[in-house]
């Protein structure tokens, strides 16, 4: 399961709307490295969620205790394979970022099954796991140990990550004096230099300014290039052409459709209109 | 599965170091002498017991500030350890959120830190017994076995309420209350004595009965203490280890659905 492969593969896949349409041309292909089998998740909507013995109790006695369901994604398959840039697209609430969640193992499916090659650094809300009352300093050794990578190892990229960042100003400095924009730079700069296989993206290119985001782009561009695989959730359909070339189409926990990207973004767009 | 468990512990080791660091730091943050109210505080707690209870149990027990605080160290690590433990994965929810990091990572982060705090509290301890005429020994340096037991006991005591505290909030108010409880029928500030003979083998019910007096064999009395309580000890921790994590492990898939 864990594994830390800094080779780079390079691999283009020209056809790869076709395998992840029928989903089984690839299927003994050992390039996979995100694999989502069928996988449901179901939510308890918070009626009855019980917070305290008490209303446990009334909830008993009113023969409550049984939970009214929300199915946030219902039998989704999906491949991913190296060095693929995938888009998630969709309304809110469709189910994206449950999605990604639980292929970085955030969330367990309910049922189902989704199969990892590799190391994920997941960027999800901005911050991958800041603690606000701690600086940039201390937040990058933190969070490059949840990467599994040692103070020696971040001490290595730590300049990197702040002049990625352009934070040199502010290091020392608790991130919950940052702005939103520094705060997911920082993130971005961090998730980047950790040598993960995988980066989950989820809203993090819409916060910070247009020069940041090209930056980001260009880096995005650099790491598929040495085989990193990446999964975005945006709501820019310019950007996720330009960024992916894979598309999945969520509606309401249900994949409508899959395939290249500029086809499903504009289908997708169509609906809205 | 075991070889995957050990790999992926190996995997988050640093990110424990890196936690236990962070809320260190954190906890000392906005206090003028930080670290050192990890020794002051000890010393004054045993300061104001020693002048409530050592007329009363001045002749049962020798070297009474020793004996008290010794048994209140173990005593409040265990007890700060399991509930903090209690509470790690609802006060880690952000992270939990976000990153995937084994759940049981933040019930051993909590109660390490409480670790440390003991183990800073263990130069006061130590200075004070000198003081008042407690004998170096050898034994003294086992003191170290009783602690890792603890140690044990608590991270697996803290996972099992951990499984159920993460549900229900109520268990931190009832938590209270039988800490309560569990002060008044363990040996800490009275001795063992007032206890009628024939009723004292329920005390080895107690896992920190057993420990706080195999600490105090170790640290002040300068004996071995009986094999009896250093094989009862050693299975309470694992026993409650084991029960711990399989409890928990059943429950740890529903945490994301409450936190």
């Amino acid at each position: 399961m864990i594994n830390i492969s800094e080779q780079a593969v390079e691999t283009v896949n020209p056809i790869i709307n076709e395998s992840l349409r029928t989903n089984d041309f690839y299927d003994d292909d050992e390039d996979v490295c995100v694999n989502v089998r069928n996988v449901s998740v179901m939510f308890n909507l918070s009626k009855n969620r019980e917070e305290g013995i008490k209303e446990y109790f009334i909830n008993m006695v009113k023969g409550k205790v049984g939970y009214k369901e929300f199915w946030a994604l219902r039998n989704v398959s999906l491949k991913v394979h190296r060095g693929d840039a995938v888009a998630l697209i969709g309304r809110n609430g469709s189910g994206k970022s449950t999605l990604l969640k639980t292929i970085a193992g955030i969330i367990k499916p309910t049922r189902g099954s989704v199969e990892v090659n590799g190391t994920i650094a997941p960027l999800i809300e901005m911050s991958g796991g800041f603690d606000r009352a701690l600086s940039a300093r201390e937040n990058i050794f933190l969070a490059g140990a949840m990467h599994g990578h040692t103070r020696k190892y971040m001490k290595k990229r730590f300049d990197e990550i702040i002049e990625f960042a352009e934070l040199e100003k502010f290091v020392d400095v608790p991130i919950k004096n940052y702005s939103s924009g520094m705060i997911s730079r920082l993130g971005f700069a961090v998730a980047t230099c950790v040598n993960a296989d995988i980066i989950i993206a989820d809203e993090v290119l819409s916060v910070g300014d247009a020069q940041f985001r090209l930056k980001c782009e260009n880096r995005i561009q650099q790491m598929l290039k040495g085989g990193t695989t990446i999964l975005y959730v945006s709501h820019s359909p310019a950007q996720v052409k330009k960024m992916c070339r894979t598309a999945v189409w969520l509606e309401k926990g249900v994949v409508v459709d899959m395939g290249n990207v500029n086809d499903i973004t504009d289908r997708y767009m169509q609906t809205i209109k | 599965m075991f070889r995957k468990s050990i790999d992926e512990f190996m995997y988050y080791l640093p990110f424990l170091g890196e936690v236990v660091r962070k809320d260190f730091k954190k906890k000392y943050h906005k206090s003028v002498l930080g670290v050192a109210w990890s020794m002051l505080s000890p010393l004054l707690m045993m300061l104001v017991i020693t002048v409530i209870f050592s007329t009363i149990f001045r002749r049962s027990i020798p070297h009474y500030p020793s004996y008290w605080l010794g048994g209140n160290l173990l005593f409040s690590f265990v007890m700060d350890g399991s509930q903090s433990a209690m509470n790690s994965i609802i006060n880690n929810s952000s992270l939990i959120r976000k990153m995937k990091i084994p759940n049981y990572f933040f019930c051993i982060s909590s109660v390490t830190q409480y670790l440390i705090t003991m183990l800073l509290s263990l130069i006061p301890y130590f200075a004070v017994s000198f003081i008042i005429g407690v004998q170096p020994s050898p034994y003294m340096l086992l003191i170290f076995f009783p602690i890792i037991l603890a140690y044990i006991f608590t991270i697996g005591f803290g996972m099992f309420l951990c499984a159920y505290g993460t549900f229900l909030r109520d268990f931190n108010y009832l938590f209270t209350v039988a800490r309560r409880a569990w002060l008044y029928i363990t040996p800490i500030f009275y001795p063992i004595d007032i206890i009628p003979e024939n009723y004292r083998f329920m005390f080895e019910l107690n896992p920190l009965y057993v420990y706080i007096t195999i600490f105090r064999d170790f640290a002040m009395n300068n004996t071995m203490p009986s094999e009896r309580l250093l094989i009862v000890a050693t299975f309470y921790s694992i026993l409650t280890l084991i029960l711990g994590m399989t409890t928990f492990k059943e429950k740890e898939d529903r945490f994301f659905l409450y936190i």
